[in-house]
């Protein structure tokens, strides 16, 4: 049990007396042991923070871990004499003595004890460049209690070595990042009660993590041209501040605030730049996501619909939005939503790898993916998944069949042809399914066999979303309570009650107006006015109705009217049958283990 | 009359039945005056002979005739079935026709 763990020895002295211009020492990945591990209540922030003494058998020393590797001391991954190799770290100065900060680490195991017998490497250090600026009474780490010295982070001057965007703190006020522009606003004016002013900002992104930052009035002038996306830039000498959550979902507790005396300087060294850090998640794993949260992608885009506009009903301001349909090769797709600028700009005709990074996901038709402000989209990136993305897309994905997450195929969740949950009609009422109090959902395919005639539709408000019953008044005008407005002709919506039967069993299912569309073939309009100009027109019409097949999804709910509680079946989705893929389901399913 | 099979077949299911009428779901590659070519839905090549001109064939039909042999077929009539059919799926439907589990059926 107990393994023989080398430490790097010698290491810990040499990490606190390196001087900058010593980077190969921080990435070295020397092997320590952590003597003790203890939490530290942060009085910044609500995050705890854990300071370790870390050994090399030879000498120890104090080491903060980066808030990200919190987990793993609460997972016990790592605790009390766990030997690990450091892989990423850096160090910080606070009252004269260096600290380590682990970024990262891989756990080799735990020891049965301390290895060697180390002592405290506790001595002051001489700083190498004095602070030109003037230092603020800055209160330092929330680890030691007391003194107001001047932290300067060491290994930081310009040119080479830089400072990870994980490691910034309020209290670190000498470091550089160097960064990629991941994603730029526009620039925003706002004007409240306390003034005005414009705003942009920026999210910047390097291998440590994503940070955002902002500049107001000045510091828009200044950089908001400069700034492009997708460059890589050396940044120094912003502020730091506590992360305003509300305007940001970066998992970052601070944010950069650009001002008068910040530095921004192009980064012209091709090496070693920040890539963007993925997290795919395969198109057929969407539905585990919960919706609003945000996620990542990459797929082929199959479909680019044109650019489109709706009123927002919020703010009822014209917004562009623009579908795009990709698919992966876990074989679905999905519809992702760009919008304003970005979908006024798409202009990719032919069927582009584009990896989409923290796209949030909504459950409209099962699962769908928006583009909100800290999105970022990327076509055709220099990637491997992009790559082989493309050589799958011409060899076999451009003429796959996707299962889809937005339509009205095969897929998961409410609203969709769930092929997995078809249901016999009589399976549907021996299950008595909607008897709870909750809406159930079920898909079932079958036969309208009678169309209740008395009632197929009523007289709507014609203006654009509100779909109320409007009442014919003396005047001959037909009135919206809601839109508190007359109109000369309502806009007849369907409202269907259907006897629907499959091989088992009958049932009563309610439709609304596009179920009303695809079962007649015409708006409600047109039909009523042909019931009145044409009764035996009307009567084919009807009459043609009947007795075609559809696939349906449906809610079964509860319903009181006039003290009687009946479940009542509700159409969501009503879809016509596509005869070659039903076939194929019937054969795949004589094929399957059912038939036997 | 009421005898009148035609079972589903595909080429390679053409021996079981010699002498006998057939159906055979296929697609058309060659045109060659009273025989034509046509490929069945487990893609061998079986030759139709007597497939009148009289109306316009589709790329795809299901032709009801007599097996002279293995490779032959004598048409008697064939009824179109569009251009697009997906083929795999016939020769399944053909092949489970043939399983004994639903003999009782066919």
């Amino acid at each position: 049990m107990d393994t023989e763990f080398t430490l790097t020895s010698g290491i810990i002295s040499r990490l606190i007396h390196a001087q900058g211009g010593e980077n190969d020492l921080w990435t070295s990945g020397p092997t320590l042991q952590f003597i003790s591990i203890k939490k530290v209540p942060s009085t910044s922030s609500p995050v705890d923070r854990y300071r370790i003494i870390v050994s090399d058998g030879e000498k120890y020393t104090q080491a903060m871990l980066a808030t990200q590797l919190n987990q793993m001391v609460t997972d016990e991954a790592i605790g009390r004499h766990t030997v690990a190799r450091i892989d990423k770290l850096t160090c910080n100065v606070v009252q004269q003595r260096r600290l380590i900060i682990i970024l990262g680490i891989t756990v080799l195991g735990k020891a049965s004890d301390k290895i060697g017998n180390p002592d405290n490497i506790d001595i002051p250090i001489a700083v190498a460049n004095p602070t030109a600026a003037p230092a603020p009474a800055v209160a330092q780490q929330p680890i030691h209690q007391a003194g107001a010295p001047r932290p300067q982070a060491v290994p930081n001057n310009r040119g080479p070595v830089v400072f990870p965007i994980e490691g910034l703190s309020p209290y670190s006020n000498k470091w550089t990042i160097k960064a990629r522009v991941t994603q730029k606003s526009d620039i925003r004016q706002w004007s409240n009660n306390r003034g005005e002013g414009q705003l942009f900002n920026v999210t910047l992104m390097d291998e440590s993590g994503e940070i955002r930052a902002t500049g107001f009035n000045q510091a828009v002038k200044d950089f908001y041209d400069k700034l492009q996306e997708g460059k890589v830039y050396y940044i120094s000498k912003a502020r730091v501040n506590l992360a305003k959550k509300k305007f940001s979902n970066l998992p970052n507790e601070y944010e950069l605030a650009l001002e008068k005396n910040t530095e921004i300087e192009e980064c012209l060294d091709q090496s070693n730049l920040p890539t963007v850090k993925y997290n795919f998640i395969p198109l057929s794993n969407l539905e585990s996501i919960e919706k609003d949260a945000t996620c990542d992608v990459i797929g082929v885009v199959k479909e680019a619909s044109a650019l489109g506009e709706i009123v927002s009903k919020t703010t009822h301001r014209e917004l562009k939005k623009r579908e795009l349909t990709i698919v992966d090769r876990s074989g679905y797709s999905v519809r992702v939503t760009l919008w304003g600028k970005q979908a006024e700009q798409y202009e990719h005709h032919d069927q582009p790898v584009v990896a989409f990074k923290g796209v949030r996901v909504g459950d409209f038709g099962g699962r769908s993916l928006s583009m909100i402000s800290t999105s970022m989209m990327n076509a055709n990136p220099d990637i491997p998944e992009a790559h082989a993305l493309k050589g799958w897309f011409s060899a076999t994905g451009s003429t796959e069949n996707f299962q889809s997450h937005s339509n009205a195929m095969p897929s998961v969740s409410s609203g969709t042809f769930n092929r997995a949950e078809v249901r016999t009609l009589s399976d549907v009422k021996e299950s008595q399914l909607g008897q709870s109090d909750k809406p159930e959902y079920f898909s079932s395919r079958a036969t309208i066999v009678h169309i209740k005639a008395d009632n197929i539709s009523y007289p709507a408000c014609p203006s654009e979303g509100c779909n109320k019953k409007v009442t014919e008044g003396a005047d001959g005008q037909w009135k919206c309570e809601k839109c508190d407005r007359s109109y000369e002709k309502p806009e007849h919506r369907y409202i269907m009650s259907m006897s629907v039967a499959d091989h088992t069993e009958q049932a009563w299912f309610q439709g609304f107006n596009d179920v009303g569309l695809a079962v007649f073939g015409m708006p409600a309009n047109d039909l009523v006015e042909l019931r009145e100009r044409d009764d035996a027109a009307y009567n084919a019409v009807m009459h043609k109705a009947t007795c075609n097949t559809f696939n349906f999804s449906c809610r079964a709910k509860q319903d009181t009217y006039n003290e009687q509680t009946r479940v009542r079946y509700g159409i969501t989705r009503i879809m016509p049958l596509n005869y070659l893929e039903e076939a194929c389901v019937m054969r795949d399913l004589l094929h399957s283990d059912w038939a036997r | 009359m009421s005898d009148q099979r035609s079972p589903r077949v595909n080429s390679a299911r053409l021996p079981n039945y010699l002498g006998q009428t057939v159906r055979l779901t296929c697609k058309i590659l060659k045109l060659q005056g009273d025989r034509t070519i046509v490929q069945a839905s487990d893609g061998g090549e079986v030759a139709v002979i007597q497939l009148s001109g009289k109306s316009a064939l589709d790329p795809y039909v299901e032709i009801v005739g007599r097996v002279e042999d293995a490779q032959t077929i004598k048409a008697m009539t064939s009824i179109n079935m569009g251009d697009n059919l997906d083929m795999k799926l016939v020769n399944d439907c053909v092949e489970l026709t043939h399983d004994p589990r639903f003999a009782s059926m066919f």
